[in-house]
């Protein structure tokens, strides 16, 4: 490996709660571990520093130096997109990425015959960081001659830097000051009070001492600022998506035909996949029309699968489905893989009595042919009223129900949703209230009211319950709306 | 038809009922109900309240409680008389001795056994009556025991469920033979304490009112009802509805039958109470009086002992009398203060320290056959053994006998605000910004939640205005107070239940002080006071060094250098009268005599301040104002603070003589005093006062500056006895500092903390005082500081400083460093390593403090060494021979105190700013001893180490700061608008310059502050910590 490059994205946290509320950024603001008054402060913007808010202060303390302190947390699931993100940019400037696991916002990126593509390093860096800066975030991109070198040298340096020699890489390393390099606060502390505030002075100390006083990790540190060991690249993996696209020879408006032509494309694409030992986990398909629009979908199989006729199924099924606006002049398929490791231990399952994977498959050709939202469950809410005790979610994976045993037997209320509104209650209607229709006959029996109220803090809901029983026999579940002033059929008592 | 309502939970229920006692009472009067009951959840901490009112209003108040069985069902007790309420008390006692603090639990078998005098409603959506297995074998158990006295109660909140549950309820009862009555949860005394229900559901469970779902109440349906309203409700069951009544008739007691006894001392054969008072009492007068107690002493004893034995007080003098005698036997140093002061009685029982006879204070602002309410003693004892005390007084009066009284947390701005604001969901970063903005008691205004960035007019925020309103004075939960106790002759948990505090060993009651007093019970105070610990510890120390005994009733009266240096000013350390304002007081009043200094610790208070009393009493007793009183009638009580009100027993003899008041008028105008703050209760006394004084030919002018007088003494007034007493224990610290400042400082560190100023600052002064400091040595050092003989330093002695100042340092590991070092002296680190046995993290902390000085001659050497040291194969501890040398860079002086102050907060090498001294002078910036002597208008520029900012209520908008140097202090005071512009250096910088004019009077120099600034010398002190005062 002759050149590493290490791309810094300064307080890659706090950068992230900026670009969330960009109407911050002339004020001071903090990242803190978490939404209280005693969270601590990570990392503080320059207003803050201004204030003397610093990193490692309670957010309650900060706040007595400045009112106008802003904070949040930024969760760390955000933190992990946003290094994934800035891993698959930087796939564009370097084949091997490495994001540190200790700093989020630190890369290493192997620049060995990037030569040949840009014109120079000091372009290279400067690409990285226009390119980073698209999406609003600010890095500093050191290339040197060893990993300890551009890390140094990006995380010291106010500016792009490129080290021309080992030697200068060197010697620009004696002058780092350790609170730049060294993240652990205590070896950092104890170091400053040993008066040792360069990396030179850190080196000079003996490698021993070193480790018999501050343990493994200093001992590592003091190895690699020595220029010992740590350059080998563990790079990110990536699935990358695989993509064809085909124009037809002419506009095209039978699905049938449509679907023959991404069958060649598919075989091609499963191939693809199978050689870098992945399986299709979602094929997302685009038709170009003759209108200038673009018609997009997707498939997913049940499970992760090679198998193209799975595949075809489903898009058959999806194609059918889709109306429309003008003929096909093109179509593009992007395969999107995982590893295919589970998928192939799935092999050896043993097969339970009930088939869950045949229902699986079933449910992907529903939501193949009808959309995502067509398979759901109902999700138990703990709401007070009916329509929020309950919500309807995407089914994906599908579980063998297991019904808590009941003590006794439960009525079965049928839940209209929406709620269906009833005529006026006429007190003086000479045939008594009509709910159901002159075939059900009036109501005859009603027992209640029972009274749900509430939601004061968003938007106030009051509504009268009632069991009505009308001359049929029918038990109608009904309300009255204080607010609309209005009767709604709620449900039915089977 | 009418009902009573049987059911009723109020906020003392904590987090669930959402009205005070005293609103369901007021909405009862109103909607025309003659009874209700108080069942607040295993307690009746609201009872008092709701009794108080009761009888204001004239409805008759049941009294009861929803008991939580061991399953977490629930039923409800009411106390129908006073047997049953003694049952009451002592079943909640027994659920909640036995459980964590706010649970409580009892089994079914517990109730039946307390059922005499109770009657149990069994019903509700927490009962096991209702719930869906038929409790055969409890009905039973609790049918034979409360026999007609049980009820099946209904419950109709027009929910879902209501109709099930009642259908059970009816047929159990039926087949049990049990009566029903209506019934339902009154939560709020109206619809509209709703939403606070609501968000008080979500405090309780930490959850917000998007996410809290089933946990609140599903309707409006838990407010007290009319009389119609639940009669209509009940239409189908008039009979149920009737039943109500025939409870309330059947509880017949009040709170009002309620007889305490105070504790009587198990007496010498045959003696009654009151000629063992009288006997002791005379004893002790003997000894006061070196065996010849004057007649007006004799004549006051007498009359005080005849009006105790007339109110039957005995006891509770000889309780005071036995605690004392405890202190002093296991030498606890006490001091009794409030209005026992007043007492001849209490100075004879050495429980209080002044003699009353000879200062002129009147017995009758302590007990009064008028007033007949209960003497008020609080006891000061040394902090540092208080708790010793505390707990000799539940062993002596037994924990049925003996429990502290409670205090509730109520909600104030910014805890309703954290708490609201978690509720409605906004972020708590966010919460925490508007709370800053606000003091303890200060509502936001919608202006404030703009300010913090939450939209004005939203829904949103009129909810957070509309609910930190209403969650005002609700409590929060029980706390402890902090030294009353209630001591009974009969038990105390039959009076009231007695629970767990937080703190181990400590038992509480459910009322608080207010209650206390308003049923008219005793209380005994004991409270810590950490200046009696110095003056322990430093008369210790001069009988162990010096081999003289003093105590406070011995050391010299008007000693005339202790009263030198209290008159200049020079009052660090000293009790009560060493703040930057006393000191600035102190060469103004020049205190002279002990009443001068009774009134120099009244007067710098935020009563007399803001009832501009402090000026015209100065004036007066430099004579640069006439003596003059607007009324021959108030000379007798102004006479003696020169026509000036400044004790708050001469604004109620103000009240009493100029404007009529009776004594019950008077004692009500001190408690409004004292809280008229939260309530404004003072403001009920303006038109009254003005309008008798007017009326007796006081002109308005002086009648309106009374009140604004007594209106000042509601923020903080002191009263004569108790600055009487505290006066004394700053005398008595002044002589020590004046006669053994070695000793003194001694005392003062090994007590610490407590006071006014850092350690950093008490030593520095003991420093410009003469008192040679040394530092923190393994080889020297014991846990405490101590004192070594010095030539030259203080009485003789020089303070070593002790390994306690050893940052972070537990005192297990000083006290092994001291019994190792007994043992056999330590010959290098590794020896100390090693024989010691402490980690690492306390070595590197020793050699960081200098104190492994004695090995290693530079820290940082002593620092790499420290962490170096590894345990040998013998396990034991040894350098490695081997390891290559590492050199550092040796700390220099300014450095060394560095570190010194980081590590132990003070040095005794050096101040910082001398090592700058040369620095300082060539940027013309001059230290406090030149500005001492500078003339009044002078223009200066000073840089100094910030030691106290102070931000007085009283000072509008004022702010002060006390800067530090090697030579004394300069205070600077800083307007409101030049703090707002230089408000971030003022607040962050622990080194600042500041630049403006000296204001030089009576010998107090103040710099009045221009500009601030951050000098601009190439090195900087260290960071120091101030003490901060808002």
């Amino acid at each position: 490996m002759e050149r590493l490059g290490c791309v810094d994205v300064r307080a890659l946290p706090l950068q992230l709660l900026l670009r969330t509320h960009p109407d911050w950024r002339a004020l001071p603001v903090v990242v803190v571990d978490r939404d209280k008054p005693t969270g601590l402060i990570q990392w503080a913007n320059e207003h803050a520093y201004a204030r003397r808010i610093f990193p490692g202060m309670r957010y309650a303390a900060a706040l007595s130096l400045s009112r106008e302190l802003r904070g949040g947390v930024v969760q760390e699931a955000e933190i992990g997109d946003a290094i994934d993100l800035l891993t698959r940019r930087l796939w564009c400037f370097s084949p091997h990425i490495e994001p540190s696991d200790r700093e989020p916002g630190v890369f290493w990126l192997d620049a060995s015959g990037l030569r040949n593509i840009f014109p120079s390093f000091d372009a290279w860096a400067a690409r990285i960081g226009d390119d980073l800066r698209t999406i609003q975030l600010y890095a500093i991109v050191a290339v040197g001659f060893s990993r300890f070198g551009s890390y140094a040298g990006a995380r010291s340096s106010a500016r792009n830097r490129v080290f021309q020699s080992a030697n200068e890489e060197r010697a620009y390393l004696r002058g780092v000051p350790i609170e730049r390099i060294i993240a652990d606060a205590s070896l950092r502390d104890t170091l400053f009070k040993l008066g040792i505030e360069t990396l030179g002075a850190f080196i000079d100390l003996p490698a021993s001492g070193i480790r018999k006083r501050f343990g493994a990790e200093a001992y590592e540190l003091h190895r690699f600022a020595r220029g010992e060991g740590w350059d080998t690249l563990d790079p990110e993996v990536l699935f990358e998506p695989i993509e064809r696209r085909e124009p037809l020879d002419y506009p095209e408006d039978n699905s049938e035909r449509l679907l023959f032509r991404f069958a060649g494309m598919l075989h091609g694409m499963l191939g693809e996949l199978s050689a870098r030992h992945e399986a299709l986990k979602m094929l997302r398909f685009w038709l170009c029309l003759g209108d200038g629009s673009e018609q997009e979908s997707e498939v997913s199989p049940a499970t992760p699968t090679l198998d193209a006729n799975q595949i075809l199924v489903l898009l058959r099924l999806r194609l059918s489905a889709i109306a429309l606006s003008a003929s096909v002049m093109e179509i593009k398929a992007r395969a999107i893989g995982v590893a295919a490791s589970q998928q192939q231990l799935a092999l050896f399952q043993e097969s339970a009595l009930r088939n869950v994977d045949a229902a699986q498959r079933a449910f992907a050709k529903i939501r193949a042919e009808l959309g995502n939202d067509a398979v759901v469950y109902a999700r138990l809410c703990e709401g007070q009223l009916p329509e929020a005790q309950y919500a309807w979610e995407r089914l994906y994976t599908l579980a063998i129900p297991k019904p808590p045993r009941m003590a006794s037997r439960q009525l079965v209320r049928l839940i209209y949703a929406p709620p269906v509104e009833l005529p006026p209650s006429d007190r003086h209607e000479p045939d008594g209230w009509l709910i159901a229709g002159i075939a059900e006959g009036p109501v005859e029996e009603v027992v209640g009211p029972q009274i749900v109220s509430g939601g004061w803090w968003t938007k106030d809901v009051s509504r009268a319950y009632f069991y009505v029983r009308t001359r049929s026999g029918r038990w109608l579940w009904i309300y009255h709306d204080h607010q609309r002033r209005r009767w709604y059929l709620q449900g039915e008592v089977q | 038809m009418s009902y009573v309502p049987l059911y009723c939970k109020s906020t003392y229920s904590f987090l669930e009922g959402a009205s005070q006692p005293d609103e369901l009472v007021e909405e009862a009067h109103r909607v025309g109900l003659r009874s209700i009951a108080l069942t607040d959840r295993d307690g009746v901490y609201g009872i008092v309240r709701a009794h108080k009112r009761a009888q204001e209003l004239g409805v008759h108040l049941i009294i009861g409680s929803e008991m939580t069985l061991f399953d977490e069902s629930s039923l409800i007790l009411l106390a129908s008389d006073r047997k049953g309420y003694a049952n009451l008390c002592r079943l909640i006692s027994k659920g909640r001795l036995r459980s964590p603090k706010g649970v409580s639990q009892v089994s079914v078998e517990e109730v039946c056994e307390h059922a005499e005098g109770l009657l149990c409603l069994w019903g509700g959506a927490r009962s096991l009556l209702a719930g869906e297995t038929d409790p055969k074998a409890m009905t039973r158990n609790l049918h034979e025991a409360f026999g007609d006295r049980l009820y099946a109660m209904l419950t109709r909140h027009r929910e879902a469920g209501d109709l099930r549950r009642e259908h059970r309820v009816r047929e159990r009862a039926k087949a049990a033979g049990i009566s029903t009555v209506a019934g339902m949860e009154v939560l709020y005394h109206t619809p509209a304490r709703r939403p606070l229900q609501d968000a008080l559901t979500c405090i309780r469970h930490g959850v917000t009112l998007a996410t809290a779902g089933r946990l609140l109440q599903p309707n409006a349906e838990h407010a007290l009802r009319p009389p119609f309203g639940f009669a209509s409700l009940y239409e189908d069951d008039p009979g149920a509805v009737m039943r109500t009544e025939e409870i309330a008739e059947r509880c017949t007691f009040s709170l009002k039958e309620i007889r305490y006894r105070y504790p009587l001392e198990r007496l010498p054969d045959g003696t009654s109470a009151a000629e063992w008072l009288r006997t002791i009492t005379f004893e002790g007068a003997a000894k006061r009086y070196n065996g010849t107690v004057p007649r007006n002493v004799q004549q006051q004893l007498e009359k005080e002992l005849d009006l105790i034995h007339d109110l039957e007080y005995e006891g509770y003098f000889l309780t005071m009398w036995e605690l004392v005698r405890y202190c002093n036997h296991h030498d606890i140093l006490c001091q009794g203060r409030g209005s026992a002061a007043n007492s001849a009685v209490c100075y004879c029982l050495g429980v209080t320290a002044v003699d009353p006879v000879r200062m002129g204070l009147l017995f009758e602002r302590f007990l009064s056959r008028e007033r007949a309410e209960p003497p008020d003693i609080d006891l000061d004892i040394e902090h540092d053994r208080r708790e010793e005390v505390i707990q000799h007084a539940y062993t002596k009066y037994k924990r049925t006998h003996a429990a502290m009284v409670a205090n509730f947390i109520r909600y104030r701005a910014r805890s309703a605000i954290r708490d609201i604001g978690k509720v409605l969901g906004l972020p708590e970063t966010a919460i925490e910004r508007v709370a800053r903005m606000l003091s303890h008691y200060e509502f936001p205004s919608a202006n404030a939640l703009h300010d913090a960035g939450l939209n004005p007019g939203s829904k949103l925020q009129t909810n957070l205005l509309q609910l930190i309103r209403e969650i005002e004075d609700v409590p929060r939960h029980l706390s402890i107070h902090p030294g009353g106790f209630l001591l009974g002759h009969e038990a105390v948990h039959d009076l009231v239940p007695i629970e767990n505090a937080t703190m181990p060993d400590r038992t509480v009651i459910q009322w608080d002080k207010e209650d206390v007093e308003e049923l008219g019970l005793f209380k005994v105070d004991l409270l810590g006071l950490g200046a009696l610990n110095v003056v322990h510890r430093s008369f210790d120390l001069i009988t162990k060094h010096c081999g003289e005994q003093f105590s406070l009733a011995t050391i010299p009266a008007n000693d005339k250098p202790t009263y030198d240096l209290i008159q200049a000013g020079d009052t660090v350390g000293v009790f009560q009268i060493e703040s930057r304002a006393q000191m600035a007081m102190l060469p103004r009043l020049r205190p002279e005599t002990y009443y001068d200094l009774v009134i120099e610790v009244s007067i710098v208070r935020p009563g007399p301040i803001t009832g501009g009393m402090v000026h015209p009493y100065l004036r007066r007793r430099s004579g640069e104002e006439e003596i003059d009183y607007p009324h021959p009638c108030l000379e007798p009580i102004l006479k003696k603070t020169l026509g000036i009100p400044l004790f708050q027993e001469q604004v109620m003899q103000l009240a009493i003589v100029a404007a009529d008041y009776t004594p019950g008028e008077a004692d009500q105008l001190r408690r409004d005093m004292a809280a008229w703050r939260k309530s404004g209760r003072i403001e009920r006394h303006r038109e009254r006062l003005i309008a008798r004084m007017a009326r007796k030919g006081i002109q308005l002018e002086f009648a309106e500056r009374v009140f604004e007088q007594i209106r000042g003494f509601g923020e903080y007034g002191f009263p004569e006895s108790h600055a009487a007493s505290f006066a004394l224990i700053a005398y008595g610290t002044a002589w020590l500092k004046t006669h053994y400042p070695a000793a003194f400082l001694c005392g003062l560190l090994n007590a610490q903390p407590m006071g006014f100023y850092s350690p950093s600052t008490l030593v520095e002064d003991a420093k410009r005082h003469g008192v040679i400091v040394a530092p923190i040595d393994v080889m020297h050092s014991e846990w405490d500081c101590t004192l070594e003989p010095r030539a030259g330093s203080g009485e003789g002695f020089a303070v070593r400083m002790g390994l306690r100042y050893v940052k972070s340092m537990q005192q297990n590991e000083g006290m092994r460093i001291v019994a190792c070092r007994e043992q056999k002296a330590f010959d290098s680190l590794t020896d100390f390593a090693f024989v010691t046995q402490l980690d690492h993290g306390i070595l590197a902390r020793l050699a960081e403090s200098g104190a492994l000085e004695t090995f290693k001659n530079e820290r940082r050497d002593a620092l790499w060494d420290a962490l170096g040291v590894t345990p040998t194969p013998h396990a034991g501890f040894a350098l490695d021979d081997a390891e290559p040398t590492a050199h550092f860079t040796a700390l220099d002086a300014l450095e060394t105190t560095h570190w010194d102050y980081t590590f132990t907060s003070h040095s005794a090498r050096g101040h910082p700013l001398s090592h700058l001294r040369d620095k300082l002078s060539r940027n013309r910036l001059p230290d406090a001893a030149t500005i001492r002597n500078m003339a009044n208008g002078a223009r200066v520029r000073y840089a100094g180490l910030v030691i106290c900012r102070q931000r007085p209520g009283t000072a509008r908008g004022v702010v002060f700061m006390t800067l530090e140097d090697e030579t004394g202090f300069v205070n600077l005071v800083i307007w409101e608008k030049t703090f707002e512009k230089y408000e971030l250096l003022a607040k962050t910088e622990s080194f600042l310059g500041a630049t403006g004019k000296l204001q030089v009077q009576s010998g107090v120099t103040h710099l009045v502050v221009e500009q601030l600034w951050r000098p601009e010398i190439e090195e900087k002190p260290c960071e120091t910590k101030s003490r901060n005062f808002h």
